[in-house]
């Protein structure tokens, strides 16, 4: 007993020491953001800060287009997820709960445009762009991340689908509903969960892209939060990490929500995503 | 699919056209984005186009042929293989076993499962402000943290010499990637039957043989869909590297997706970069063969 009780102690210190190193890089990017700047150049580094400050959170929200990018992520996001979350509902409830000729060989297609690297669309869609005069326009970006968004979301709920029972269907059909009513009264309730786990992972896949908004925007007016921070590193003639620092905290907010309260959607998402062996 | 035996013939017409009419507007936008780009790409791998003003002329295979016999191709194709080995091997080794401790009942243990899993959802670019802020060479807490340790003597350059750029940008994707294995791995921990344990256990079994003998066994087919997904995933990643290092020092960390970057956007030469880009697919090609064979035999 004595010796199992110990065991357990060792485990646990073990496991925690790894788990706050794993998270110290984010633990320091919170110290930092509230250090102040003469405190940063500090050699050795404190570890705690001395003296807290809000004044980076403040220069970066006033000075900064900090703010304009904020809102070109959120409308990019929101626009990418109803988008790409109500063609997938639609096309993963055919895809599974239909037959028709064409539907396996449109599955794995789905399953192999999942798996291709962006720079190989990069080029076309470029050019697709500027050739229809959409560049630089948050329209082009969302229809660039419909390119990774669309067969994610649509193999998520796909595997989502597949969990709905068949026979609650077949009974609502049987009592006289059509398809679509039964899609409306009986499926999409039972697979609210699914949809919400697929739209939360889009959402954070478009809110964290980053090479489609180097490629297709170069102004700060529809500049997305990834591009724009990043601009504020190059730009700058001496870094300000405090204020790149307070950038980044920011800028993961909507994740620390998501994690803070809905957390479980995105694990159970995990499930479903193609790791299932 | 849905009571098949007790529905006419009609109706199931009427049942195959509207499946049809659903999956309509996603084949539509497939197309449009995906398909025709894919197309347009290998269109494009025969031509010689200048960036910046989009005019170009037809070269044939010239663009393959300085792709076979270049240097660029192959040297970051070996750059994308030791990324991709390299990471995916401390992804791989960190999540099962962070994945096993996690398994344990520890304090606090859904607090520890979040900070474990936050650095795979959050954003590269703020993952890669954070690093670059540590790797810092003169202020950079990395280096004296390692110092105040006795690890380092003289704090190091982590980004800007090799072979310490490559081992940087390798601890990066895999500190940000392994949460990926630890909740894959832990799903299926989870499943595993206690029994199979307890009868190791009156076999005599220590913790160490009933890893070998009960849980790797049990793991092997999940690990092996996360290997090929992690693969096809690390080897096309882009941001990671393009962010932290752009490549450098000079082409030592240009893997193949940067170098087709690279060649479209940096030297103007969107043919070039397309041929690239398409004899990358081609390389990757085998694993996404194996990967969708493997699923779709589940699915």
């Amino acid at each position: 007993m004595q010796r199992s009780m110990l065991q357990g102690v060792i485990v646990n210190l073990v496991t925690w020491t790894l788990v706050l190193l794993i998270a110290f890089p984010l633990l320091w990017m919170i110290i930092t953001s509230v250090k102040p700047q003469t405190e940063l150049f500090r050699i050795p580094p404190t570890w705690f800060p001395e003296t807290i400050t809000f004044e980076h959170y403040w220069r970066l929200l006033t000075e900064t287009p900090f703010l304009t990018y904020f809102r070109n992520s959120v409308v990019l996001a929101t626009t990418t997820t109803i988008f790409v979350v109500a063609l997938g509902t639609l096309g993963a409830y055919s895809l599974v709960r239909f037959k028709y000729r064409g539907r396996e060989t449109l599955a794995m297609l789905v399953l192999f445009t999942y798996l291709l690297p962006s720079v190989v669309l990069i080029i076309p869609l470029y050019l697709m762009m500027v050739a229809i005069g959409l560049s630089n326009t948050l329209v082009s970006l969302i229809l660039a991340h419909t390119t990774f968004a669309l067969p994610y979301a649509l193999w998520l709920l796909r595997s989502f689908m597949e969990g709905v029972p068949e026979d609650l269907e077949s009974a609502a059909l049987v009592d006289g509903a059509s398809r679509m009513g039964a899609f409306r009264d009986i499926i999409l309730p039972q697979l609210l969960p699914g949809i919400i786990s697929t739209a939360l992972f889009t959402f954070i896949l478009s809110w964290n892209e980053y090479l489609y908004a180097l490629v297709l925007v170069n102004s700060d007016s529809v500049a997305p939060l990834t591009t724009g921070v990043m601009s504020m590193l190059i730009s700058a003639f001496n870094i300000e990490w405090s204020l790149l620092m307070a950038a980044s905290v920011m800028m993961s907010l909507p994740l620390i929500v998501v994690f803070a309260f809905l957390q479980s959607y995105l694990t159970s998402g995990f499930g479903a995503g193609g790791v299932k062996g | 699919m849905i009571a098949t035996q007790t529905i006419t013939p009609r109706l199931e017409r009427s049942y195959a056209r509207l499946g049809v009419l659903l999956i309509a507007p996603t084949i539509l936008v497939f197309s449009l984005v995906i398909v025709y780009p894919l197309l347009a790409a290998i269109y494009l791998s025969v031509f010689s186009i200048y960036t910046p003003t989009l005019e170009g002329n037809f070269v044939g295979a010239a663009n393959y042929v300085k792709l076979l016999t270049g240097k660029a191709f192959w040297n970051s194709l070996g750059v994308t293989l030791i990324w991709t080995v390299g990471t995916l091997t401390l992804q791989i080794v960190f999540g099962v076993g962070m994945a096993l401790l996690l398994h344990q009942n520890i304090w606090f243990r859904s607090l520890a499962r979040s900070l474990v899993l936050f650095p795979y959802f959050l954003s590269t670019v703020v993952a890669v402000l954070v690093w670059r802020w540590l790797f810092n060479d003169l202020y950079g807490a990395m280096n004296h943290g390692l110092m105040q340790l006795g690890i380092l003597d003289l704090p190091l350059d982590w980004l800007g010499s090799m072979p310490n750029a490559m081992i940087g940008v390798i601890l990066v994707g895999a500190w940000k990637y392994f949460p990926f294995v630890v909740i894959a791995v832990l799903a299926r921990l989870q499943t595993i039957p206690e029994h199979l344990y307890e009868a190791a256990k009156i076999d005599g079994a220590g913790p160490i043989a009933r890893f070998w003998d009960v849980t790797l066994p049990q793991l092997r087919n999940v690990l092996v869909v996360i290997v090929l997904l992690r693969a096809i995933w690390d080897f096309k990643e882009f941001d990671l590297i393009y962010l932290l290092t752009g490549g450098g020092p000079v082409t030592s960390t240009q893997t193949l997706s940067l170098l087709v970057y690279q060649e479209a956007f940096g030297l103007n030469q969107m043919g070039q970069a397309a041929a690239y880009s398409v004899g990358m697919m081609l390389v990757m090609l085998v694993f996404m063969v194996v990967y969708i064979r493997k699923t779709g035999k589940e699915g």
